[in-house]
């Protein structure tokens, strides 16, 4: 595994390169299937890893997802915005491989589940201290994160780490915006609660 | 901060106000409470440190020598599809056609009913997989994900 961002930037603010892209790509440009592969296959892995917490079982719904989104790239609307189409393929397999039990879950004090993390410093100058808080506070959040129920989960990666709008989160997951409002904030609390009690507990790291 | 609002305010809109996604008025309705309500205020702060938490949370990916290569184009899958039909009907005429001859041929009932017994397990078999396919293709959840 290598370090790279996380989030292909290639296509996230740039909406009419993405959809001339695309209309290259249904033309068969093999320049642009392969921007388009390269670009969609490290959001599709890292969104399967979000959900998943499993790196080997991300990259595999990631691969499969990468086929569904070529099998089906031809009926694809270049107006629209690729991610949330390529994250609801993404979800749909994850469900689907949840319903017939092939994720293997990793338990949220599982040491390996912290591998996927990278760390790095913000600024160039930074404050060691206050760096070693973040992390651990990233870690801490990362792994309660793995205790929530997948439905709370979803909508959680989808707004706070993978940073779509309300109304792309809606297309998403095929639920109303104001459901997307209240079951977020739910997760919120959830998710809020759990890293309070965790640290409660253990005297793990404060964001004070 | 497992408690509600004293005051019990819709908390929804607190992260509506977060994410910077009410109409004007409901975030008026939030800065105002938010003026007057001390646990509205906390809970706002709490979120607010969580979510800049998560969204600087940088997670690895794989090398690139990891990945498949890109899946096949639309080209290859059509003549593979072509491919698929031309091989089904090559092979169901050639069958019917070898078993039309077989039958017309001197051999006793225990051999024709060898031959044929076997060419219908396999046409079964055919049928089966066919019908679970198209089963599958008609509860295919990504069907409405293709639009």
């Amino acid at each position: 595994m290598t370090n790279r961002p996380p989030k292909s930037a290639v296509f996230a603010a740039d909406l009419p390169r993405e959809s001339e892209t695309v209309v290259l790509a249904q033309r068969g440009e093999t320049a642009a299937l392969d921007e388009l592969a390269r670009s969609c296959r490290q959001q599709a892995y890292v969104f399967a890893l979000q959900l998943t917490g499993n790196p080997d079982d991300a990259l595999d719904v990631a691969q499969d997802a990468m086929v569904r989104f070529f099998r089906s790239l031809q009926r694809f609307d270049a107006t629209r915005p690729v991610r949330p189409w390529l994250l609801r393929i993404v979800r749909n397999l994850i469900r689907d491989r949840a319903r017939r039990n092939r994720i293997r879950r990793t338990e949220s004090l599982e040491p390996s589940s912290d591998d996927v993390l990278r760390f790095e410093p913000k600024d160039e100058n930074p404050d060691p201290e206050a760096m070693t808080v973040r992390h651990d506070l990233q870690r801490l959040v990362w792994r309660c994160l793995q205790e929530l129920p997948p439905r709370y989960r979803e909508v959680l990666v989808l707004r706070d780490y993978q940073d779509l709008a309300y109304a792309e989160i809606a297309s998403t997951l095929k639920i109303p915006r104001g459901t997307v409002m209240s079951r977020l904030h739910r997760a919120r609390r959830l998710l809020h609660d759990l890293v309070h009690e965790r640290q409660r507990r253990t005297g793990e790291v404060r964001n004070d | 901060m497992t408690d509600q609002c004293p005051r019990a305010f819709d908390e929804t809109l607190i992260s509506g106000h977060l994410d910077g996604e009410l109409t004007q008025a409901a975030q008026q309705k939030v800065r105002l409470h938010l003026e007057d309500c001390g646990h509205c205020r906390a809970l706002l702060g709490e979120l607010q440190a969580m979510r800049e938490t998560t969204i600087s949370t940088v997670f690895s990916t794989p090398d690139d020598h990891q990945w498949d290569e890109r899946p096949r184009g639309t080209t290859s899958l059509m003549a593979r599809s072509t491919g698929w039909i031309v091989a089904v009907v090559w092979a169901i005429s050639f069958a019917t056609y070898a078993m039309w001859h077989f039958w017309q041929s001197s051999a006793n009932i225990w051999e024709r009913l060898f031959v044929f017994g076997g060419f219908t397990a396999i046409a079964l078999l055919f049928i089966s997989v066919l019908i679970d396919r198209i089963t599958v293709a008609r509860s295919d959840p990504y069907t409405e994900v293709e639009k």
